[in-house]
């Protein structure tokens, strides 16, 4: 059994090969064109004709970032050409008059209205396709939403069906397709960066299956922000379920290594050098969410529950105005980088700190002799305890958006740390949140590498309901339901199953500290997922034991076990750190 | 250079009031706090001074102060909730219900406005008012028990909405009493306190260094409101020396026999929002910024009125002159943006069975740097608006048409945001109450820049004025324009004609138009 995993990051392509249990790692610099990098690794790893291969890619991501997407044209409701435009009507800071979002991936010229109306009880004025007017003839994209589709979809339906039929070579997308969901700002939104990235996404794809065609490799599947894998061509389908697959597969890693370490219930720490990313993982399971902001525009689509801030651990140090340490999110990046790597940085970063107490070998893996007279004279008079200090606090703060503010309890669960920086920060991090357990994968510098390998295949459907849960009638015996209050607004996901009231007024008491029995639920989503797992890997590592303080290289990352702490690894290789008491 | 544990403990304080934020607007009921989150919550330290709040809501930046003193008088105990809407006694106006509990380290405090309060006409924002009984059950502090709870909902419409968003304001203070006591056993009460005290002094010294950087200078500054009993106008000097700033209102009208009165807490939250925006834009909102601001105003003028006066459109048209104003005076000593679109628009509909309640975006006047947003909020409001599926679903509406007011911004070296256009059709018989401001007096331009074109209210086409109340009848169709912003600097495009006043038509066939027509 030989499985392949290749995460391709903005600075970093990571690789991991297992081959019965053996455990091999990559990490090498991102080609222009990705799929080349793809492949290089591959080879690098000799990975000949591995049983499966996944793979993680930012094209998508990149693409929103750069705004590289495809022309894309938007089709509404007539009345509502200026959806997009209009959003939710704030403005984007409180006490900067002028700041502005990003502009819309549509200009408004290539926004166009159908006649036609849907209304919360059916049809209303029937759809009059004569009144689509022409796109824009180099449209490569066309996004469709029109007005309660996520109850009745037929004009929608119809009209994406004209689309098709005016504009064969363009990629068009409906709403009800991606995101039946009830708010047309959102679904819109969420529709329209599905189509922009459609484009790039496929022809990306294209590329990489072409070029593992000529090298034998089999077509890899693609990770997806879900934390689940699809096949290529499903994958090519709709681009924006692919925006946030690098954080997720790092949290689908994170939950193998806890679950193989006997923990069901893990937080996943990843700090890198410029963001952390966190998630809670309850019964061996990552939490999810139904809608994220990305780069200023809502994107309602399962993604793993993954909170990321704007510090790691190459962030700058520095004093404000008041006089308070602050932390990022400016970052000295992979070029210059840290003072102590001797390329030039000018400016005190949380590594340098780390140095200078001592937690970083003096050599890093790929041959970086790490200087600390420069991250000395960077630093000056700031305490570099100090620098840990706010950066930790800042980490705690994430730490508890995913656990105690979702009404979990921190001490119950373990926490992996992974990234280049987590295992630096996580002792410190475990004993200010009272939690007992630190895992550190031995991938630890690749694990969103081996996530990609352990990746089940994953399909979500959702449909919507936004009626009382009496009515419902019969509802799948496996998957989630979002419930809430008749009268709410925002729902709480639910597992099916029994008790499904019960359930939902102990979960509405738990989060926000009281239950109503008296008032009727009201169902506004089905979600169920078609899932076939991942074929079993043995994962194994080397065999370690640490009493703090000890400092650790592990395979693209540093370990600084605090003193107070200590352990060994299991036998999957991850190292299991428990305070001594 | 702060100790580092104060900062930690401080940002945990912060990270309290924004979880209470989201306690509230995710287990609300009403889609004024649940769509469009008017609401927000903040904590006090024992004297009374806010310490950090969660900001949705400029308005309520600098009136919460003085609902903490006004429950800090009645000596509550530690965990009792007490309830006011009072505008003379710590409120704002009478829709935005405040809860106030005392903490071991001060006092917790969540703001909400709600969708009905008992007043007379849905929505309990009579555009007609002319004395604070009529719009709504006034709420001096008082201790909420459940009794306190019931008695009040059985007086306000939609009872069971009422009770079901007073219940998610007091999960917020529930989980401040839980989230305080967890911090205070963590690093104790003493550190606690110190880092809530720190908190304050860090946020002075920020404006103070940023006040000091402006010229020293006296300033004056002038504009007007639209009345149903003719133009008021508000008048301010600004002081500014060293690192302090003084506003003073001498000169603005006397209160009027309409609702655009506000109290003095509320002119000073709008002073507030233009020194933050002027000196610390990104600072954490915290009390000791106001330290360095001295805000007066005669008793009895429109910017600190005396009770009975009415107050419903103060909180929200007024306040936002009042940005205009100072701004006004300021630009004289520093570049300032050009005007926003200077209104809320408030669009009230109801009828027994439902209340809608919607503050409509428009245009924001450009900065020195930047070109005007179009369709959002501007200065003292920042609520969301009520997507069309969630009204529909909710309420026997229909939006017909919701577009960006093309062309309505002001033209400039950078142009002013563009307005808003939302067409609404009512499905069964209702009352209608506007409070809109700057349909005539257009928001002006800076520096050279166009002016905005002002807003418009149409009934079934028919101009309606600034303030209207009417019975709608199924299938009327109301729409209103929002104003567009100002622009800033000449426009290197030839100049255009500037719409300067703009008089609308005020005949409406067959309807009924309270209120004296404007002058």
């Amino acid at each position: 059994m030989q499985a392949l995993g290749v995460d391709v990051g903005g600075t970093f392509t990571d690789g991991v090969l297992i081959t019965d249990g053996e455990v091999k790692t990559t990490k090498m610099l991102t080609w222009e064109r990705q799929e080349g990098s793809v492949v290089a690794v591959a080879s690098k790893l000799g990975a000949e004709a591995p049983d499966r291969f996944t793979h993680g890619t930012t094209i998508a991501t990149n693409a929103l970032l750069e705004r590289r997407g495809a022309r894309t044209a938007f089709v509404t409701t007539e009345g509502f050409e200026h959806l997009l435009y209009l959003r939710r009507q704030t403005r984007a800071r409180l006490y900067r008059p002028c700041a502005d979002r990003p502009p819309p991936l549509v200009p408004l010229l290539h926004c166009a209205g159908v006649r036609g109306r849907m209304g919360p009880h059916g049809e209303l004025v029937p759809l009059d396709l004569r009144s689509l007017p022409d796109i824009h003839p180099n449209a490569e994209a066309i996004a469709v939403c029109l007005l309660f589709s996520f109850l009745d979809p037929r004009h929608e339906r119809a009209v994406a069906r004209e689309l098709r039929r005016r504009y064969p070579h363009a990629h068009v997308v409906a709403s009800h397709e991606v995101a039946p969901e009830f708010r047309e700002y959102e679904r819109a939104s969420t529709t329209v960066i599905d189509a922009y990235l459609g484009p790039v996404l496929s022809r990306y794809l294209q590329a990489l299956a072409a070029e593992c065609r000529s090298r034998g490799i089999r077509q890899p599947l693609v990770m997806r922000s879900s934390g689940g894998v699809a096949t290529l061509a499903e994958a090519s389908m709709h681009a924006a379920f692919a925006l946030l697959s690098g954080p997720a597969a790092g949290v689908v890693g994170a939950a193998r290594i806890a679950s193989l370490a006997g923990y069901e219930n893990a937080i996943a720490f990843d700090m890198g050098g410029t963001s952390t990313d966190v998630c809670a993982i309850v019964g061996g399971a990552a939490r999810r969410d139904q809608e994220r902001v990305i780069e200023g525009f809502p994107v309602r689509l399962p993604t793993l529950a993954v909170h990321t801030v704007g510090a790691g651990g190459g962030s700058i140090v520095w004093e404000d105005e008041g006089g308070a340490l602050r932390v990022g999110p400016e970052s000295a990046g992979a070029r210059p980088g840290p003072a102590c790597y001797g390329l030039g940085g000018t400016r005190p970063t949380v590594t340098d700190a780390n140095l200078l107490l001592g937690r970083l070998p003096s050599h890093l893996a790929g041959g970086v002799e790490l200087d600390a007279k420069a991250a000395a004279a960077v630093l000056g008079d700031l305490d570099p305890q100090a620098v840990i200090d706010v950066v930790n606090a800042e980490m705690v703060r994430a730490l508890r958006v995913v656990s105690v503010e979702e009404g979990l309890d921190p001490r119950d669960f373990a926490l992996v740390a992974f990234g280049g920086a987590g295992p630096l920060h996580a002792c410190a991090l475990a004993e200010e949140l009272e939690i007992e357990t630190v895992l550190v994968p031995a991938a630890a510098g690749v694990l969103s590498a081996l996530g990609l390998l352990v990746a089940d295949e994953r399909r979500d459907y959702v449909r919507s309901f936004v009626m009382s849960l009496q009515s419902a009638g019969e509802l799948p015996a496996e998957g989630e339901v979002d419930l809430r209050y008749a009268g709410q607004s925002f729902e709480l996901t639910i597992p099916l199953g029994p008790d499904l009231e019960q359930r939902f007024h102990a979960a509405h008491a738990a989060r926000y500290g009281y239950a109503d029995r008296a008032r009727p639920l009201e169902l506004v989503a089905v979600r169920t997922a078609q899932v076939r797992a991942a074929p079993p890997v043995d994962i194994t590592g080397p065999e370690i034991s640490t009493k703090g303080p000890d400092v650790l290289e592990l395979e693209g990352a540093s370990a600084w076990i605090a003193p107070g702490w200590g352990g060994q690894t299991d036998a999957n290789g991850t190292l299991v750190l428990r305070r001594i008491r | 250079m702060i100790p580092v544990e104060l900062q930690v403990i401080g940002s945990s304080l912060r990270a309290i009031a924004e979880e209470m934020g989201a306690v509230l607007v995710r287990s609300a009921f009403s889609a004024n706090i649940k769509e469009r989150q008017d609401c927000s919550t903040a904590l006090f330290d024992r004297s009374g001074a806010m310490v950090t709040q969660a900001e949705h809501i400029p308005v309520h930046l600098g009136a919460m102060p003085d609902a903490v003193a006004a429950v800090r008088r009645r000596r509550p105990r530690i965990g009792e909730p007490w309830i006011l809407n009072d505008p003379y006694r710590g409120g704002t106006h009478l829709p935005d219900l405040t809860i106030v509990t005392k903490t071991p380290i001060g006092f917790a405090v969540t703001r909400a406005h709600h969708a009905d309060v008992g007043g007379a006409d849905p929505g309990s924002l009579p555009a007609g008012s002319k004395t604070l009984d009529e719009e709504g059950v006034v709420i001096p502090p008082t201790r909420l028990d459940d009794d306190a709870v019931e008695q009040l909902v059985s007086r306000m419409r939609n009872p069971g909405e009422r009770r079901g968003d007073l219940r998610a304001q007091l999960a917020a203070h529930h989980l401040a009493e839980r989230r305080i006591r967890e911090l205070s056993a963590r690093h104790g009460r003493k550190k606690v306190e110190a880092a809530m005290a720190e908190l304050l002094a860090y946020s002075e010294r920020v404006v103070r260094a940023s006040l000091s950087g402006l010229p020293d200078g006296e300033f004056d500054g002038q504009d007007v409101l639209e009345s149903s009993y003719g133009t008021l106008q508000l008048q301010v000097t600004v002081r500014l020396d060293g690192d302090t700033i003084d506003i003073d209102f001498e000169g603005t009208s006397p209160q009027h026999a309409g609702n655009l009165n506000c109290p003095l807490s509320v002119t000073r939250s709008a002073c507030y929002y233009v020194v933050r925006c002027l000196t610390a834009p990104d600072l954490p909102a915290s009390g000791g910024a106001f330290a360095p601001i001295t805000v007066r105003a005669p008793e009895g003028c429109l910017v600190n009125a005396l009770p009975p006066a009415a107050v419903a459109a103060g909180n929200t048209e007024t306040a936002s002159r009042i940005v205009d104003v100072v701004f006004d005076a300021l630009a004289k000593a520093l570049p300032v943006p050009a005007q926003g679109q200077g209104t809320m628009n408030n669009v009230v509909l109801g009828n027994d069975a439902f209340t809608y309640y919607e503050t409509i975006g428009g245009g924001q006047g450009a900065c020195p740097v930047a070109p005007g947003p179009s369709a959002v909020h501007v200065a003292m409001s920042n609520t969301l608006n009520t997507p069309i599926e969630a009204l529909e679903l909710a309420y026997p509406l229909r939006i017909e048409r919701y577009a960006l007011r093309e062309g309505s911004g002001g033209v400039g070296r950078f142009p002013g945001g563009d307005g808003v256009v939302r067409e609404i059709r009512v499905l069964e018989p209702c009352r209608l109450s506007l409070l809109t401001q700057r349909r005539r007096v257009a928001p002006h331009g800076e520096n050279g820049g166009g002016n905005g074109l002002p807003g418009r209210n149409l009934l079934n086409g028919e101009e309606l004025p600034a303030f209207a109340t009417s019975d709608l009848v199924a299938g009327d169709l109301l729409r209103i324009e929002t104003p567009g912003g100002g622009g800033w600097g000449q426009s290197p495009l030839r100049a255009v004609p500037q719409p300067v006043e703009h008089e609308p038509r005020i005949a409406i066939e067959n309807r009924e138009v309270e209120g004296p027509p404007q002058a």
